[in-house]
């Protein structure tokens, strides 16, 4: 395993179900980071990994109430590289028995670790995430995009016609949305004006200034039809969750957030037509499945949603794909408020990748640690028990479903 | 006068066969001995049955417009003009084609308008070559 791979998840099953729980949560400061680094006052030092993950891990130590000898496993997940595990191990001074490079991108990681601690390989594992997308300069599109192994072809395949980035995906696929279902750019704009009312509660969100539907029409096209209040952030940040036997979980002083299901589905053929006719549909539905099955719950058990929004599209192609909604329903359903706190599915109720913060599905996750511990001040869902996160890049879906703890 | 274009290799899985069909002015895709399937973009093996059994068969250059994404945002860095038109086409033959529109914008386009193959000169680092991409039917 390396940081730097497409993970393949650990099989789902029933036995593996609830084995292992969410117990202290860190993030760092996604708001105060941003603007720093848009100020960038005289003496102004970009944040380093290090720094960011440390930060993280004391923040997520301190909410467990564990010390650090009780942490015996750590596995680390850096989307642009860090330093290799062991010697992060020793700048965070932790002497782990299990300590591995845990690829990047969240839901993968997750199940590798809660799969692990089954298996017995450590009972506490601190699971560090860090992005320094900002501070490296990285662009998502042109001739920097990503072409190693393993990557989709539609990421580099298309450059003789001028077509790349992640976002050109989403127009492509909203561009084909707007003619089937007769939806316009406000219409899409209710996604983008959403995500930014549910950072009014969350201090910590990367754009909290409110968004009229002027805002929206007025911010310029990165690639039409898409504005740049579709897209998500490209910010600097780390995440750990502190994950440990469910057993042990229960006497921590939080709520535990168990880990009760995960799915794994993978375009295998006619990319483009999946991804812009279908919307990955197929692949959301066999992946939902597959963790709600594993979970031993249904769909509309589940209370909250957290949808990897890559785009305010995209957000929409996760709530029809798993059938919240039919499909082409979603828009008006946002626009209902249907996604709001107090709707029927209240989602990415922190401000998600659009407006909260670019954590690469490791915030989204967050925010389902603390609904489902009914600590979210301002925006808790009442009485929440089930919440389902879902990646889905432009070729897999990888849902997860978590449960409230005794 | 041949169009600047980000370079064809950039990433790792273009095919010199693919090219050297355009070069003669045809746009052929693999077609698969085992299933019939036809594969885009370009396989090692059928992504359809797995089949190692491909040929490279020529396309009729008729199909239809599914979809469009236009850049506003200079990803190229100068390369190409902005706005950057793209289109996203079926083949008659099944398949999805991206490419770029030929004597119109993303304004005239309606979903499923009728397009057809046309070349027009290109030019990367590895030299010249021709492009296919789709004018109105
Ligand atoms: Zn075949």
């Amino acid at each position: 395993m390396s940081y730097g791979s497409i993970m393949n998840m650990p099989p789902p099953s029933r036995e593996m179900s609830r084995k292992a729980a969410i117990v202290g949560l860190g993030e760092t400061d996604y708001h105060l980071d941003y603007l720093a680094e848009r100020a960038k006052a005289p003496g102004y030092e970009s944040p380093t990994v290090e720094g960011l993950c440390t930060k993280a891990f004391e923040r997520a130590l301190a909410d467990s109430g564990l010390k650090r000898e009780d942490i015996d496993g750590l596995a680390l997940s850096f989307t642009f590289g860090g330093p290799p595990p062991e010697e992060m191990a020793g700048l965070l001074g932790l002497n782990p028995r299990y300590c591995i490079a845990n690829g990047n991108i969240m839901a993968g990681p997750l199940p590798v670790v809660c799969a692990d601690i089954a298996a017995g390989k450590a009972d506490t594992v601190a699971m560090v995430f860090c992005v320094a997308s900002r501070t490296i300069g990285r662009d998502f599109g042109g001739s920097d995009e990503f072409s190693g192994e393993g990557v989709p072809t539609s990421y580099y395949y298309y450059h003789p016609w001028g077509w790349s980035s992640q976002a050109a995906h989403w127009a492509m696929i909203f561009s084909h949305y707007q003619a089937t279902y007769g939806a316009t750019e406000e219409d899409l704009g209710s996604v983008a004006m959403q995500l930014r009312k549910n950072t009014e509660t969350n201090p910590n969100a990367v754009m909290q200034k409110p968004m009229s539907l002027e805002d929206y029409m007025g911010s310029r096209y990165i690639v039409r039809p898409l504005h740049l209040f579709d897209i998500c952030l490209v910010n600097d940040g780390a995440v750990c969750l502190i994950v440990s036997r469910a057993d042990k979980a229960k006497d921590m002083p939080h709520k535990p957030v168990e880990v009760a299901g995960w799915g794994e589905s993978k375009i295998k053929h006619s990319k483009l037509h999946t991804m812009v006719r279908e919307r990955l549909r197929p692949q959301f539905q066999d992946a939902g499945r597959q963790a709600l099955e594993m979970a031993g719950v249904s769909l509309s058990d589940v209370q909250h949603f957290e949808g990897y929004d890559a785009s305010t599209m995209h957000l929409i192609n996760h709530i029809e794909g798993h059938g919240f909604v039919e499909p082409g329903a979603g828009l008006e359903f946002c626009k209902a408020g249907e996604m709001a706190v107090g709707g029927k599915l209240p989602t990415n109720t922190w401000g998600g990748n659009v407006s909260g913060s670019y954590m690469q599905g490791w915030a989204h996750i967050a925010e389902v640690v603390r609904q489902l511990r009914h600590e979210a001040d301002g925006r808790q869902i009442k009485d929440v028990e089930v919440s389902m996160s879902s990646l889905a890049q432009t070729d897999q879906v990888h849902p997860l479903v978590f449960v409230r703890g005794d | 006068m041949a169009e600047k274009r980000p370079d064809r290799w950039l990433g790792p899985g273009h095919h010199r066969e693919f090219w050297d069909w355009c070069d003669k002015g045809e746009l052929r895709l693999q077609r698969c001995g085992g299933c019939g399937g036809i594969s885009w973009p370009v396989v090692n093996a059928c992504e359809f049955c797995g089949s190692e059994e491909l040929s490279w068969e020529p396309m009729s250059g008729r199909g239809t417009i599914v979809s469009w994404s236009t850049f506003e945002r200079d990803y190229y860095r100068g390369l190409l003009p902005i706005p950057w038109d793209t289109i996203l086409v079926e083949l008659e033959e099944g398949p999805l084609f991206l490419s770029n529109p030929k004597g119109f914008t993303w304004q005239d386009i309606t979903i499923g308008m009728p397009v057809k193959l046309a070349f027009i000169p290109c030019e990367d680092s590895a030299g010249e070559y021709s492009l296919p991409v789709f004018e109105k039917a």
